[in-house]
Parts: C-alpha cells; sequence; structure tokens
C-alpha cells in the first residue's frame, strides 16, 4: 500500500471511466493531461462542450465515499488546471464555446460507477 | 441521443422531493416561525448544506443528523440535500433544528409520513438518535398556541414545559427511532396531558435555603422589615457594621416568599425556559426566584444583551428577589442601569437585530457597610475613616438610586453575650410562621389587583393607589406632615403609601392607620445620617 500503489490504482479507474464514457457517447480527448497546477484526468466532449472530468477510485467505501473526496479545493484546482489547458491548447479550445466540469465516482468493489455532471461550487 | 435526451436529463436534474418542517425559534421573549425545508435531490452531486444565515452551531447540526441517522439504522443518503431555514434573512442559532432536519430529510426519502396536522419539530439530536434536553420549549408552546398549531414534537426531558399550556398536544419523543415508529403508526407516543400543576422537583415547591429566621439571634427589627419587604415586594437596603448578620437576613428571606401564583409562574417559567435554566424534565416552575450576583457582574450580566438579546439577572430574578450584596463596590454604570427597570419592571433591550423586552419585575435587597472600614456609627468600634473616604464611599450610591429603594434599614451589631445565652425567648418566630403571614397578605394583594398583572403593593401606578388604596384622614394628616417636614420627593411619598399599604395589609385592616405610616416612615431614606 503506497503511493505507487495507489497511482496504478487511480491509471485503472481512469481507464474504466474513459470507456464508461465511450460508451455513452463522449469522444475522448485527451487523458493524464499534467500541467504544474494538477492534473486534468480525462477531458471529453459531447454535443459541443469540452467537459473536463475528474476520476474518483476508491476500492471500498469503508473509508468514505469516493464523493466525500472531490471539495471545493479540489474542484478549484481543476479549474485553474482547466483554465491553463485552454490557454495553452488554443487549437482544441476554439471549437468549443462552453465548458463543464464533470466527476466520475467508481467503487470497485460494489462496481457502481457515478457520473456527477457540471459541477459547481 | 442529442435533444430528447438532453431535455429529460434536464428535468431528472430538477426533479425535486421537498418537505417543510415547521418549527420555531424566538427573538427575545418572542417566537419566531421557522419552516425548514429540505430537499433531497434525485440527481446533482452528492453533498449537504445548509442556508438561511445559519450559525456555527446549526452548521455542526449536519455531522448530528448525519450520525443519528445513521445510528437509528438508517443509510444516510448519498444524494445532494440541501435545508433552508425560512425566513433567510434571519439569523438562526441554536441546536433545535437538528430535529426538523432529520424529519425533513427522512420524508423527503419517503421513509415516514408526516402528520396530517400541522406539527412542530423542535430538539437537538444525540449521536446515538435520542433527543436531548433543549431550551427554550415553554416558549415554542406558547408559540403553537398563538397561531394554532395542535402537535409538537419535543425532546422527552423538556416536554413537561410545554405540557404546562392548555389547548396543544404535547409528544415528548424519547429517540429518533420511537418517532419514527410513530409516524408510520408502528408504536404511537403517548402524548402528555396538560398538567397545570407541572411537575414536582427541586423548583416546584421545595424551599431549599441556608438559613432560617430562628437561626439569627436579636434584629427584631431588621426581620420585622424584611417581612414587610418580603409581602409587598419592596426594595430594601441593608446597612450595617461587618458580620452584623446583613447577608444572613437577606438569604434567610428566600425562605419566607411566598409561592408564586399561576400567571407570575407561566411569567418566570418562560424566562428560564429561554436562558435554558430549568432542569430536564422539570415543567413549570413555582418557587419564586432568589437570585445573587456578585458585584464584578458585568452590565450585560446584570441587565441582559447580546447580538441576540439574552435576559440578565433583573430578568432571572422577575416576580423574586435579586440580592445584591457589597452594593457600592458595583461598578457606577451598573448601579445606574438598574434605575430604569427599577421603576418600570420591565427592561427593553435594542440591537442591530432589533428590540427584546423582558420582564424586570424583582425585589431588590441590596447591603452595604456604612463606609471603607465598615464601623462607622458603631457604638464599641471606632470608624478608621477621613470624612472624605466615607463621602466617596456613600455617594457612590446616587440620589435617584436610593429614592427607588422602599426601605432603609440599620442592621446594628448583636451583642456578643446575646449570641452565647441559649435563651429561648430570643428565638421568637421561624421562618415558616413568617412565610405563612408573607402569604396571607400576598393573598389580599392578589384579590385587590385580579386581571390587573399587578402582583404587588409595591408594583402599585399611581392610579392603582388612587383606586384600592384606603387612607383613614389622620394617616394622611401625618403623612403631609412628615413630606413637609424631612421635604420628601412625590415619589417617596407615594412609596410610603405603598408600604403603608403593605403594613396594614400584614396587620389584615382594611384602611392604612396611623402607626402603619409611622411604622413606614422609619424605613424612609436617611440621607444625614
Amino acid at each position: 500500500m503506497t503511493k505507487q500503489f495507489n497511482r496504478i490504482k487511480g491509471k485503472d479507474g481512469e481507464e474504466m471511466a474513459a470507456k464508461w464514457l465511450k460508451d455513452r457517447g463522449y469522444k475522448i480527448i485527451d487523458k493524464n493531461n499534467s500541467t504544474k497546477f494538477g492534473e486534468l484526468d480525462i477531458i471529453a466532449s459531447k454535443n459541443d462542450i469540452l467537459i473536463f472530468v475528474e476520476v474518483k477510485f476508491k476500492q471500498t467505501e469503508n473509508f468514505g465515499t469516493p464523493e466525500e473526496m472531490i471539495g471545493k479545493n479540489k474542484l478549484m484546482q481543476v479549474r485553474r488546471t482547466a483554465e491553463l489547458y485552454l490557454l495553452n491548447n488554443p487549437d482544441i479550445a476554439k471549437f468549443y464555446d462552453r465548458y463543464q466540469i464533470d466527476a466520475v465516482c467508481i467503487v470497485e468493489d460494489t462496481g457502481r460507477i457515478s457520473h456527477y455532471e457540471n459541477l459547481t461550487f | 441521443m442529442s435533444r430528447p435526451c438532453n431535455q429529460k436529463l434536464f428535468v431528472a436534474y430538477f426533479c425535486l422531493v421537498l418537505t417543510k418542517i415547521l418549527s420555531a425559534s424566538h427573538f427575545g421573549l418572542e417566537p419566531n416561525l421557522i419552516e425548514v425545508e429540505v430537499n433531497v435531490f434525485k440527481k446533482g452531486f452528492p453533498g449537504f448544506s445548509i442556508i438561511g444565515l445559519p450559525n456555527k452551531s446549526i452548521e455542526e447540526a449536519k455531522e448530528r443528523v448525519k450520525t443519528a441517522l445513521l445510528n437509528s439504522n438508517i443509510n444516510f443518503p448519498n444524494q445532494k440535500i440541501v435545508v433552508n431555514l425560512a425566513p433567510a434573512d434571519i439569523p438562526k442559532e441554536g441546536s433545535l433544528y437538528d430535529l426538523p432536519i432529520a424529519i425533513g430529510i427522512l420524508a423527503s426519502m419517503e421513509l415516514i409520513k408526516l402528520p396530517t396536522e400541522k406539527s412542530f419539530f423542535y430538539g437537538e439530536l444525540s449521536l446515538d438518535g435520542g433527543l436531548r434536553h433543549t431550551k427554550g420549549v415553554f416558549l415554542l408552546g406558547l408559540a403553537a398556541k398563538q397561531k394554532g398549531i395542535k402537535n409538537i414534537f419535543v425532546p422527552s426531558d423538556s416536554a413537561n414545559e410545554a405540557a404546562v399550556l392548555s389547548s396543544i398536544d404535547v409528544y415528548p419523543v424519547f429517540s429518533l427511532k420511537e418517532l419514527i415508529a410513530h409516524l408510520n403508526g408502528v408504536k404511537k407516543i403517548e402524548k402528555l396531558s396538560y398538567s397545570a400543576k407541572g411537575f414536582a422537583g427541586p423548583h416546584s415547591e421545595d424551599l431549599n435555603v441556608e438559613f432560617d429566621f430562628s437561626e439569627i439571634i436579636g434584629q427584631e427589627s431588621a426581620k420585622r422589615a424584611m417581612t414587610i419587604a418580603a409581602a409587598g415586594g419592596h426594595n430594601i437596603f441593608l446597612i450595617g457594621t461587618p458580620g452584623a448578620g446583613k447577608t444572613m437576613l437577606a438569604r434567610a428571606t428566600a425562605g419566607i416568599l411566598p409561592p408564586l401564583n399561576e400567571e407570575e409562574a407561566l411569567e418566570v417559567t418562560k424566562i428560564y425556559s429561554v436562558s435554558g435554566l430549568i432542569p430536564a424534565g422539570e415543567g413549570l416552575i413555582r418557587s419564586r426566584p432568589f437570585r445573587t450576583a456578585h458585584h464584578t457582574t458585568s452590565l450585560i450580566g446584570l441587565i441582559g444583551g447580546g447580538t441576540n438579546p439574552h435576559p440578565g439577572e433583573i430578568s432571572l430574578a422577575h416576580n423574586g428577589v435579586l440580592f445584591l450584596d457589597e452594593f457600592p463596590e458595583f461598578s457606577r454604570g451598573t448601579l445606574e442601569a438598574l434605575r430604569q427597570p427599577l421603576e418600570d419592571r420591565k427592561v427593553s433591550i435594542t440591537r442591530i437585530a432589533g428590540s427584546a423586552e423582558f420582564p424586570a419585575s424583582f425585589m431588590l435587597i441590596a447591603a452595604a457597610n456604612p463606609c471603607p472600614c465598615g464601623y462607622l456609627g458603631d457604638p464599641k468600634r471606632e470608624c478608621k475613616c477621613t470624612p472624605r473616604m466615607v463621602m466617596n464611599y456613600q455617594s457612590r450610591l446616587s440620589g435617584p438610586l436610593m429614592d427607588r429603594i422602599d426601605l432603609h434599614l440599620n442592621v446594628p451589631a448583636v451583642d456578643v453575650n446575646k449570641l452565647m445565652t441559649n435563651n429561648s425567648s430570643l428565638v421568637t418566630r421561624n421562618s415558616k410562621t413568617i412565610r405563612e403571614q408573607v402569604i396571607k397578605a400576598r393573598n389580599i394583594q392578589n384579590k385587590r389587583f385580579k386581571g390587573l398583572s399587578v402582583f404587588v403593593n409595591a408594583n402599585m401606578k399611581n392610579k392603582h393607589i388612587k383606586e384600592f388604596v384606603e387612607i383613614t384622614p389622620e394617616s394622611l394628616l401625618l403623612l403631609k406632615q412628615a413630606v413637609n417636614t424631612y421635604n420628601l420627593s412625590a415619589r417617596t411619598y407615594f412609596r410610603l403609601i405603598k408600604v403603608g399599604q403593605t403594613i396594614a395589609d400584614l396587620a389584615d385592616s382594611t384602611s392604612i392607620l396611623p402607626n402603619h405610616v409611622a411604622e413606614a416612615l422609619q424605613y424612609r431614606v436617611r440621607t444625614n445620617d
């Protein structure tokens, strides 16, 4: 149970989330785009909206739900990172007028995958 | 996959399960109706937020409600929950919203059926799902009565407070589980029936008094003055050397106070309920309050105040006694603040949030030494103070304040030889017999002032004096002579009549006789002693 292990598990979660979104008609544009402010787990699009998806993966709910791990600060961080991403990638940004932040929460042992759209804080 | 789906999503997102629960808060002694709106969203990011100007104790309700529900074997919904406390512009405080929030969540989850009649829910939750004693239940009962709400659900420890009010149904709730069973019709909670007598307990009738009057040797004139003060609710000022027995006399007075009548008891219970001073399980307060305040008590502590005004000691002593020992040691501002409540028998406190009025009809017992060293006027010991020191000391008590005190009394030191003799003739009357006398005099007064919300002679307005007081021509002549000789103020004149009336009541006389006036005159303010 090390940081390394968590990172591998997190990657698994991101793969699952990407597949899940793809199956539901989302176009995956980028994954694990990291800047010095933080990482954008998945960047997807659907209905002309560019969506920044934060993925939370938990093995069990014994230590709290994945939803509890996404608070105001986390959303702020995602937002800042997203803004930086839009600046750095003008060729992607120019196709979209609207952006939103989504979250996908995955619990491994129950197999629950929940998708929350357009988070605000 | 495009438009219709989006619309459906949109509708689903705003699909609400909204529940409104009624509760009440209070500002000062006035109840406020509060609607607790709980919405558990079908869709949306899970979270729990409370809006409507909650303070910290309500913010913390989130954790209490969550844990209490879990411990009542209910899964807390992993959904978005918004609680609104309406009206949204009034700041809310206190732990009383725990129960309405929990019930709102349960109703939104469709785990319970809300009663069809309008009901109040009120109370603090414990982490184990039980309900804790919460202050202000009596006021909730009053609010229910005012707004015509039949049912109130309150913590079982506090239910007796509301049970003293007629025409409402009080459901004592022991735990959340029990309430769920009740609302679902599984097992009904027995409602408390109206009991005017309240509940027995330390606050009901049993007098817990330090001293009996029979323990105080000598001081017969002081005892007589205390009897008059207690009978008519007059303010009294005891002045005497250290160790003369001033404090003992004052504390013994707690034992001769008559019980509260029905109307008075309701007033006192209201104030005590708001202050959270009614112990768990108690109902109506039956014994007269006897409050003491140390001379370092702050002005706010004595008069009342705060952002959300709370009653001070003078209101907690309403219909009872406020004993201020070492009277001149109180700060000047504190003492002068007593002037207006002493006259108006109420105090109104205005803050940004609004103005609250608290009743403050108390009988003041003040005790003081005559000078800094304490021995001014003592026959045996010499006073070591310079005249300037004495003047400084005595000038701390302003004329207007002294003028509001009906009875002024010198308490001389008792002869030590008298203390040791076991002469039974010295032990004249005990507190019990004096109390009976006082009760008799109070009954006469209660009959006299029926329906006027004046309970004692000391609270008579001038119009009441004209209406009720019978004074013989000889007495009036004596009184007029005294006023002219001693240059007494108009207020003192009326106060003398009030004291005379109490003495007449104690003597069971229908009119004030000259000897009653003569006795009253003994207790007037002495300025140039």
